[in-house]
């Protein structure tokens, strides 16, 4: 009978919820662990000059500073976007809006293949294909890497966004006398905004901890951005420097560039989510309405 | 597959044909109870309250039916006429009522009858008769007899009416003119229902002039 | 042509369409449509004159391709790469589906209400009505306010939202959100309204309302209505047409067709024998 195991069921149910519970806090306490160790090991190099200055020579008893190093990421950052984001918007919407044809299935099939590639193998790309010809290291090559990391997952997530977007929305628009570009542009994206900003976000964070195609197209510098053309530094690769030099102060710079970057990854996903939150509660909507991703 | 709506069809059909087999009863007891001087009063007067007690069971169960079912196409039209026909038998049972009453009231009669009020029944009974039939088995040809024998009775009754005052036996002249004035009335109702019934099959309101002239002409 | 389904004597004519209307216009007339899907025909042969300002309501058990045929009608199957339509579609003489015509232009005038609401969900009440209107170019706030305020009132909805347009739409009960979709399809300027069961997806007093709103707005336009409700089609239509697995069994003013049904099979749907 139903009513005589409901004991057994509610305890069950209590059971389930612990394990549940304990996973997630397996889950979280690593992340937090590694938050916290940050945060020790590398408060203490963190300072104004530490943030601004140049490295300049090793073994001085203080931090090396790792300006040049945050203000390279920050570039690395949005030059590989301004390529990567386009292109994998828009490949993205050609696949959703106008997939079905056999050559969408094959686009689609590489830019899976191409998620999977390991970093380090594009890093070997561009090198070959920029560094090699033009014959010195560069901010472009590390662009052009990073942006092939970014480009698929940007691609997937938008089209996974639009196909979140019902049928009927395009149904109620092509209904209403609209070309279809217009039926994309103004009424689907919109809709799928968030999906694609997440997926966006996504890329952003991949590439910003990216230190294996660096190596081999930027190089890493001492010295502040000194042209498109010329090798730069990131935080990735000074942390690495860092790591492998026998001295206290080097270890220290490193895990204050550590937290540095984690910083700055957060922020910016802290950043534009609330950009959005706070753009749609101003705009009146409930976020009982928020649609995929955030 | 049964609707929600066929056991009230049912019911209704039920209903009517009771009542069908009641007129039917009622208004042959009457005529002949005119004719032949048979007292059948009671009978007739017990079949005739039933006939009307049915036909509110019948207004109450076609409304019911159309509150709740919202009947179209055949169900409407069957029901629609279903009033007009229950009608008809009520105004059959009265009449038949008022026949037997005119013995009642008139005493005895049996010398005032003669070969035309006779007939005049006989073609009555017919009547009813093929318009119980006529809707029990939903046929339209037969609304054309009847039809004829209404206009029979029509013509009867404005050829008598007048010669009746002529008439020396003031008591016969009396009681015939009622026969024939109930009679009559009997036939209009009789052919209503029969149009009732057209309007069933045929979804037309009355049967054409050109059904009845063709058929006349034929015989 | 339609067909004629096991004809018993008492009512066995051949129900004719198109029907010749004297002295009124036919605002929209189909002839010969035929719908593909792949090798399956959806629709076949169908062929009515739908008369100006009037409500024509298609009837019929689900499958029978009313939907489809309804489709047709502002070239929707434009959208489903398996559907092929065949025949004419024409509104005052133009045929919607000519090679040299361009179809955009001309869908403009055939405006589409759909089953389930489905207001764009990023958009207000007020950008939603505008939409068609808006992304086609026009700009000028004050012909956009008036669209608005013209479409939301013949949609019944103005009084209920006046004071709150830039609310997001889908906050809006089922109803309201069916009546902004109406407006919306107003809001073109349509010729013909196609409404897909627009009623089914809401509550007893949402559907009476949009049925008084269809009914003010066949003074001024053709509609052409899907219902699976048999008293609706009753209460709202002046014809009505009757489907069966991609035939028109019949077609008739509205309440010669209820009450008295030329056609058998016609008569056993409309009293629920099936379907």
């Amino acid at each position: 009978m139903f009513r005589s195991n409901v004991k057994n069921r509610l305890l069950v149910d209590k059971i389930m919820m612990g394990v549940v519970f304990a996973c997630v806090i397996t889950a979280i306490t690593p992340l937090l662990w590694i938050l916290g160790t940050l945060f020790y090991g590398g408060a203490e190099a963190l300072s104004w000059e530490f943030l601004t200055q140049e490295p300049g020579a090793v073994g001085g008893g203080i931090p090396p500073a790792i300006g040049p190093a945050i203000q390279g990421t920050l570039i690395i950052i949005g030059l590989s976007s301004i390529l990567g984001i386009p292109i994998g918007v828009m490949s993205g919407i050609y696949l959703a809006e106008f997939g079905g044809s056999w050559f969408s299935k094959q686009i689609r099939f590489f830019t899976d293949v191409f998620m999977e590639f390991p970093s380090i193998v594009l890093g070997v790309v561009a090198f070959l294909a920029i560094v090699l010809v033009l014959g010195h290291f560069s901010v472009w090559a590390g662009a052009f890497a990073l942006s092939l990391i970014m480009f698929p997952i940007i691609a997937r997530a938008t089209e996974e966004a639009l196909k979140m977007v019902p049928w009927s929305i395009r149904e109620a628009g092509t209904a209403l006398g609209l070309r279809k570009w217009i039926v994309t542009l103004r009424i689907v994206i919109p809709a799928a905004k968030n999906g694609i900003i997440t997926g966006i976000l996504l890329s952003v964070s991949r590439v910003g901890g990216e230190t294996a195609p660096l190596i081999m197209t930027i190089l890493g510098s001492s010295q502040f951005f000194g042209g498109l053309d010329s090798p730069m530094d990131a935080l990735p690769l000074r942390i690495w420097r860092f790591s492998l030099q026998p001295y206290d102060e080097a270890r220290l710079a490193g895990w204050g560039a550590a937290l540095v970057l984690v910083i700055t990854i957060l922020a910016i996903h802290i950043g534009v989510r609330y950009w959005f939150i706070h753009r749609r509660k101003s705009m009146g909507m409930s976020p009982r309405f928020s649609k995929v991703g955030v | 597959m049964t609707r929600l709506i066929d056991p009230s069809l049912d019911k209704l059909s039920r209903l009517m044909s009771q009542m069908g087999d009641m007129a039917m009863e009622c208004v042959s007891l009457a005529v002949d109870s005119y004719l032949e001087g048979k007292g059948t009063g009671g009978r007739v007067r017990e079949l005739s309250t039933e006939i009307t007690t049915k036909y509110f069971e019948v207004e109450d169960l076609t409304f019911d039916m159309l509150l709740k079912y919202q009947p179209v196409a055949d169900d409407f039209r069957l029901i629609r006429s279903s009033t007009e026909i229950s009608y008809a038998f009520s105004r059959f049972g009265r009449y038949a009522y008022d026949i037997t009453q005119v013995r009642h009231l008139f005493g005895d009669i049996s010398e005032c009858k003669n070969d035309s009020l006779f007939e005049a029944a006989k073609k009555v009974k017919h009547m009813i008769r093929d318009a119980v039939l006529s809707f029990a088995e939903l046929d339209v040809r037969k609304a054309v007899k009847i039809q004829e024998d209404e206009a029979f009775i029509d013509r009867m009754y404005k050829e008598r009416l007048p010669k009746l005052i002529e008439s020396k036996n003031t008591k016969c002249a009396l009681a015939e003119a009622l026969l024939l004035r109930y009679l009559e009335r009997i036939g209009d109702h009789a052919v209503f229902m029969s149009d009732a019934i057209n309007y069933i099959v045929t979804g037309k309101h009355r049967p054409t002039q050109e059904q009845i002239s063709s058929h006349i002409s034929k015989n | 042509m339609a067909t004629v389904i096991t004809p018993k004597p008492a009512s066995s004519t051949i129900v004719g369409s198109p029907i010749n209307i004297p002295q009124k216009k036919y605002k929209m007339v189909t002839e010969n449509v035929n719908v593909y899907y792949g090798n399956f025909l959806a629709v076949k042969n169908i062929s009515i004159k739908f008369p100006e300002k009037s409500v024509t309501a298609l009837i019929g058990p689900s499958g029978c391709g009313k939907t489809t045929f309804l489709r047709c009608l502002n070239r929707m199957h434009d959208m489903t790469k398996s559907a092929r339509v065949e025949g004419k579609v024409m509104i005052d003489d133009i045929d919607l589906y000519d090679k040299s015509i361009d179809p955009i232009y001309h869908r403009r005038k055939v405006g589409m209400v759909f089953q389930k609401p489905n207001p764009f969900p990023t958009m207000s009440i007020y950008d939603n009505v505008v939409a068609g209107v808006r992304l086609n170019g026009v700009r000028d706030k004050k012909i956009l306010d008036e669209i608005v305020e013209d479409s939301l009132k013949m949609a019944y909805l103005w009084n209920e939202v006046k004071d709150d347009l830039k609310k997001p739409a889908i906050e809006l009960s089922g109803g309201q959100q069916q009546r902004v979709c109406i407006a919306r399809a107003l809001a073109i300027q349509p010729e013909v309204l196609l409404m897909d069961e627009p009623a089914s997806a809401l509550d007893p007093i949402a559907t009476q309302k949009i049925e008084e709103t269809i009914t003010e707005l066949k003074n001024d336009y053709c509609i052409i209505i899907i219902t699976h409700n048999m008293q609706q089609a009753v209460r709202v239509s002046d014809y009505t047409g009757f489907m069966y697995l991609g035939d028109l069994i019949e077609f008739r003013e509205t309440r010669k067709l209820f009450t008295d049904p030329k056609n058998e099979l016609t008569a056993k749907y409309v009293q629920g024998h099936f379907g």
